[in-house]
């Protein structure tokens, strides 16, 4: 480390890596398009300028993502000199970028408003026309480009090279005729092709599935962790008020994901925002389910492991640490094997994040002591008990919808999910929030645990299944609360 | 589809000058132009990829960054005209305008009869000539719109 | 003018000197002989080059034997080197290095042996321009014949030194001329400049110290090293040494490539080289050299051309490529035709490059079409302060500031004549073409 002075203040700053990093790290503001931290720095778009004073040389306006930062240097982010260049720049670029915040999903939350506003560039002294360009190519499922927003950053271009190392894109022709392009307009393909509309500082790149969706200042957003595999990157659920999950994106974590996320789990969100959720209680009354208060639901559990030796809790492996933890005490209090299901690797595992194991607590439950087993044993061994407690997110999916509906009436199942069960077998579900609607920790392969956070508020009558797990517990004769029942 | 075996032995000799392959690259677009109908189709771009061990996209970053690739089918004749200074002072506007009438090629484009193309280009390095014409890779200089006329008109 | 001993040119004038057999029999080849088997090291090279004062011919005037000078000592950096020739010769009214090449092609692979021994390179390459098939042809030709004659590749006339000559070609691009952009191209990628620092001697080609030099730069390395450096640094000027060619075009009687000294003044070039302006006509506008430096109006043709007058004169010396407008001449057209250039030729990196040369361009347009508009002056010259100096990765976007603001200081009263009278008085007639993509 080497030690600068930026804006007044001495700080530490990391001679291997750029000034705008320590600048960063500093929190110092200090714009940047062509920059990021995740991608090779190429200095080409010159809104970074920043005053450098070396020795006795006087001042000079240097793109910080191209200096590194020397022993003494004196850098000044604010200096006049500085925000004239970076308003020159603006002014360069806006030149020929449309006037497209009123219907472009990047307003709110693009680099290219948000630094015209920083700096003041209110007014463009252009006469010229704007040159027209394609302003809805699709790049295949997931990208629209609009050529006339990109400012060339060339970010997207260096993405596919660098990160799932496959080039996809180019910028083609050049000068002022520079286009980014595909070769022959053919699709973008592979699954992190979503992170390029992150990437884009402004409107070019958009994803098809979240074109129009909402305004980005309406979304309530909170940190919170994938779970639609082992690796458990880090993202930010981004919820419309009153309404859907509109966006997972990924959060910066060094550990786990970098800057990234993959497609797969970036438009999972159909699974936070599902119809037909199992809403309170319901307990079956000869051969009807009959809707019913949660407590008495919750009775009738308590009830069933009460009369039987020998329980069984089949745990989804989509439980939190939380969640595991409570449902472990409760099994051993009532003497109850205890396992999750642990279903095959599917083919989704790429060289780059994910797993392609679709268990996103696994370690955590592990670690735990749970054991995991197949969804064919455990519907064996679910059949063969007597009474069933299968808790947590598609536990039922993951068991086998057909397997489960198909067990004999002799097994008394129970059921805490998100959606209603269909089974012969069934004598009570109860409705739990889903990975978006309640908080806890999943633990990832490499034992690096991850918070999920209540971002979406749980549909009227559901509840998070520890609520329901410390109502049980209450509602159980070891409490003296349960006496009075 | 691939290289046509001439090109692709001529390559093989070619790479061995550089320490990284792909620095043929510009060389080998060349020959292809040359070779394979005057222009650079996606098919060569393609094969060119196979054979540098690039994305064809890599390619076709590289072949658009470079006027003289043509990424289009052009006539039998190709005549790029300089209409920089030193040839826009000694009348280039004039040359150009009777390149096109006599070929019927529209500046920028191709004949009908696809026997020609006309281009406009920057400085060919023949100022102290002025004005010129590279007509399909010939330089023609000092030239007067009867010259042009005459050199175009006695092209088969 | 004063009379003055040639030597550049002498031998480009003899028939049948691109081959070697002539080139030999005219006493080439003998500055190499006296480097690898006259005992002189490297460094003494390096020495020599800096005492005979030669100043690159590329267009940026640097110190040639400085630059040489700043290739890594090779005790404590022993990567592989590169010489790369540039002959990519694209500055507007430059075509001089094309005269070297088609007719001294040995004369240009002596320089750059001389030149790769004093940097211990092992390999040159010489960018040719893709235009430049003649030049590349006599040039490759010429590698062939030097390489059979022991003149290229393992142990040079029996030396211990060994280098090997390649040709390669460009495609059309102005900035692959320059230095980094050069240096891209070579590697097979798009002509983009790379950032410097690191300079090319750090990191060139593949990552290797490399050094740079235009064609007419090494040319003169075999004369110097034959007639000594004092030889050289007693031609020329205070800082502006030997002599040089000089490219003029335009509006002239005898446009040319002349060998000259430094320390004849433009007026002298003009008048006794090029027959004077043409058609009997003023001179009112010039480029001394090429179109990436300022203009001048007719009344400096007193200029010495040379680096510091030239300087002192508020342009500059660039590739002495001289561009001469008579009085007949639209100065909005002028700036039209070099706007567009500079549009065309821009990367597309830099924000204010690539945004810039089209917005100048479109500006120089509408004036030079009758569309001029009252603030267009004002905004060229805003322009063109927020495109230079040193704004961005290379001067790409300097060369197209520096005319223009030129323009705007010598010829403001002409482009505000055009855009008042909504027509350019000046203006040649339009001969009408089929115009698809035309300017």
């Amino acid at each position: 480390m080497v030690k600068i002075t930026v804006n007044g203040r001495v700080v530490d700053a990391d001679p291997t890596k750029p000034l705008i990093r320590a600048c960063h790290d500093n929190d110092v503001d200090v714009p940047m398009y062509c920059y990021h931290p995740g991608l090779s720095p190429v200095g080409s778009c010159r809104i970074c300028q920043v005053e450098v004073k070396q020795g006795e040389a006087p001042g000079r306006v240097m793109v910080a993502c191209r200096t590194q930062p020397v022993e003494g240097m004196i850098v000044d982010t604010e200096s006049p000199k500085a925000h004239d260049t970076r308003r020159e720049c603006l002014e360069f670029l806006l030149k020929n970028h449309p006037l497209d915040c009123p219907i472009c999903d990047k307003a709110g939350e693009c680099d290219l408003q948000d630094y015209a506003y920083d700096e003041g560039q209110a007014e463009g002294r252009s006469n010229e026309p704007r040159r027209p360009m394609e302003k809805r190519k699709s790049l295949g499922d997931v990208i629209v480009l609009d050529e006339e927003r990109c400012i060339l950053c060339s970010r997207c271009v260096r993405f596919f090279e660098e990160v799932p190392k496959k080039a996809q894109l180019t910028v083609s022709d050049l000068g002022s005729r520079s286009i980014i392009s595909t070769f022959m307009d053919r699709p973008l393909t592979g699954n992190y092709q979503g992170n390029i509309a992150d990437l884009c500082p402004v409107g070019a790149l958009t994803l098809k599935k979240f074109r129009f969706q909402a305004r980005v200042w309406n979304l309530v957003k909170m940190a919170s962790t994938c779970v639609e595999c082992s690796r458990g990157c880090s993202i930010q659920v981004e919820v419309l008020r009153g309404s859907d999950v509109k966006r997972f994106r990924p959060r910066a974590n060094e550990k786990v994901n970098g800057h990234w996320m993959c497609d797969y789990g970036r438009f999972a969100i159909g699974h936070a925002n599902a119809d037909g959720r199992l809403e309170g209680a319901r307990i079956m009354e000869g051969v009807t389910l009959l809707q019913s208060p949660i407590e008495d639901g919750l009775c009738a559990v308590r009830d069933a492991l009460m009369s039987s030796k020998g329980a069984l809790f089949v745990l989804s492996p989509y439980c939190t640490v939380e969640e595991g933890q409570a449902l472990l005490e409760l099994a051993r209090r009532h003497r109850a094997e205890i396992a999750f299901v642990s279903p095959a690797a599917n083919a989704l595992k790429d060289d780059l994040l994910h797993t392609g194991d679709p268990c996103p607590n696994r370690r955590g439950l592990s670690e735990l002591g749970i054991a995991g087993d197949t969804p064919l044993n455990l519907t064996k061994r679910i059949a063969a008990a007597k009474v069933a407690v299968v808790a947590g997110e598609r536990v039922v999916e993951i068991l086998g919808a057909a397997e489960v509906k198909a067990l004999p009436a002799t097994v008394a199942l129970y059921a805490f999910e998100c959606h209603p069960v269909e089974a012969r077998a069934l004598r009570c579900e109860i409705g739990i929030a889903n990975h978006v609607e309640r908080a806890g920790t999943v633990v990832n392969l490499d034992g690096i645990r991850g918070p999920l956070a209540a971002v979406k508020p749980a549909p009227r009558g559901v509840r998070a299944l520890s609520r329901h797990l410390e109502d049980l517990a209450r509602l159980s004769p070891l409490s003296k609360e349960s006496a009075s029942r | 589809m691939s290289l046509p075996q001439k090109l692709t032995a001529e390559f093989d000799e070619l790479v061995k000058n550089y320490p990284e392959r792909r620095a043929a690259l510009i060389v080998a677009l060349h020959r292809c132009q040359e070779e394979l109908g005057g222009w650079i189709s996606p098919q060569t771009m393609e094969d060119l990829g196979t054979y540098f061990g690039l994305e064809p996209v890599e390619v076709f970053g590289v072949a658009s960054f470079y006027p003289m690739f043509n990424l289009r089918p052009v006539g039998k004749h190709v005549v790029s005209i300089c209409h920089n200074i030193s040839c826009d002072l000694r009348g280039a506007q004039d040359i150009i305008a009777k390149a096109c009438e006599v070929t019927g090629a529209p500046l920028g484009g191709t004949s009908k009869d696809g026997k020609w193309t006309v281009k406009h280009v920057e400085c060919q390095g023949a100022c102290a000539n002025a004005p010129m014409i590279d007509l399909d890779g010939v330089y023609h200089e000092d030239l007067t719109i009867e010259k042009v006329a005459k050199i175009l008109g006695a092209v088969r | 003018m004063k009379a003055f001993e040639t030597y550049l040119l002498d031998r480009a004038k003899v028939e049948g000197n691109h081959q070697l057999a002539t080139y030999e029999k005219l006493g080439g080849y003998k500055g190499l002989e006296k480097v690898l088997k006259g005992g002189m090291t490297p460094a003494t090279v390096v020495d020599e080059m800096k005492k005979s004062g030669l100043r690159g011919r590329g267009g940026a005037g640097f110190s040639t034997g400085m630059k040489w000078s700043f290739m890594p000592d090779i005790t404590k950096d022993p990567r592989v080197r590169y010489l790369a020739i540039n002959a990519d010769e694209s500055e507007p009214g430059t075509c001089k290095d094309r005269v070297l090449m088609e007719k001294d092609p040995h004369g240009v692979i002596e320089g750059a042996l001389i030149a790769a021994y004093a940097i211990r390179a092992s390999a040159v390459y010489v960018y040719v321009r893709g235009e430049y098939r003649l030049s590349h042809d006599r040039m490759a030709a010429a590698v062939k014949e030097a390489r059979a004659a022991n003149l290229v590749g393992k142990n040079i006339l029996g030396s211990d030194y060994s280098c090997e000559v390649h040709m390669h070609k460009g495609a059309g691009a102005y900035i692959c001329g320059e230095e980094t952009g050069l240096m891209e191209s070579l590697e097979g990628k798009r002509g983009h400049p790379r950032q410097k620092p690191p300079f090319p001697a750090q990191s060139g080609l593949w990552s290797s110290p490399t050094t740079v030099n235009n064609v007419e730069t090494v040319f003169n390395a075999p004369y110097i090293i034959e007639r000594g450096a004092a030889w050289h640094a007693a031609i020329g000027t205070q800082n502006s040494k030997g002599n040089f060619l000089v490219g003029i075009s335009g509006h002239v009687n005898k446009p040319g490539v002349y060998e000259l000294p430094f320390g004849v003044t433009a007026q002298e070039i003009l008048e006794e080289k090029a027959g004077g302006v043409w058609k009997d006509r003023k001179l009112k506008a010039w480029f001394p050299g090429g179109s990436s430096c300022s203009l001048l109006k007719g009344s400096d043709v007193d200029v010495v051309l040379d680096h510091d007058s030239l300087r002192a004169r508020g342009s500059s010396l660039g590739t002495a490529a001289m561009v001469m407008m008579d009085d007949h001449t639209s100065m909005a057209r002028v700036m039209e035709v070099i706007a567009r250039f500079y549009e065309h030729e821009s990367c597309g990196q830099c924000s204010q490059c690539r945004e810039g040369t089209q917005w100048l361009s479109q500006i120089f347009h509408r004036i030079a079409h009758g569309h001029g508009l009252e603030d267009d002056v004002a905004t060229l010259e805003a322009l063109a302060k927020g495109m230079a100096p040193g704004k961005t990765i290379c001067a790409l976007s300097d060369a197209a500031a520096i005319p223009t603001l030129s323009a705007v200081k010598l010829f403001k009263d002409e482009l505000i004549e055009c855009i008042r009278q909504k027509r350019d008085p000046l203006a040649a007639p339009a001969p009408k073409y089929a115009t698809v993509g035309a300017h």
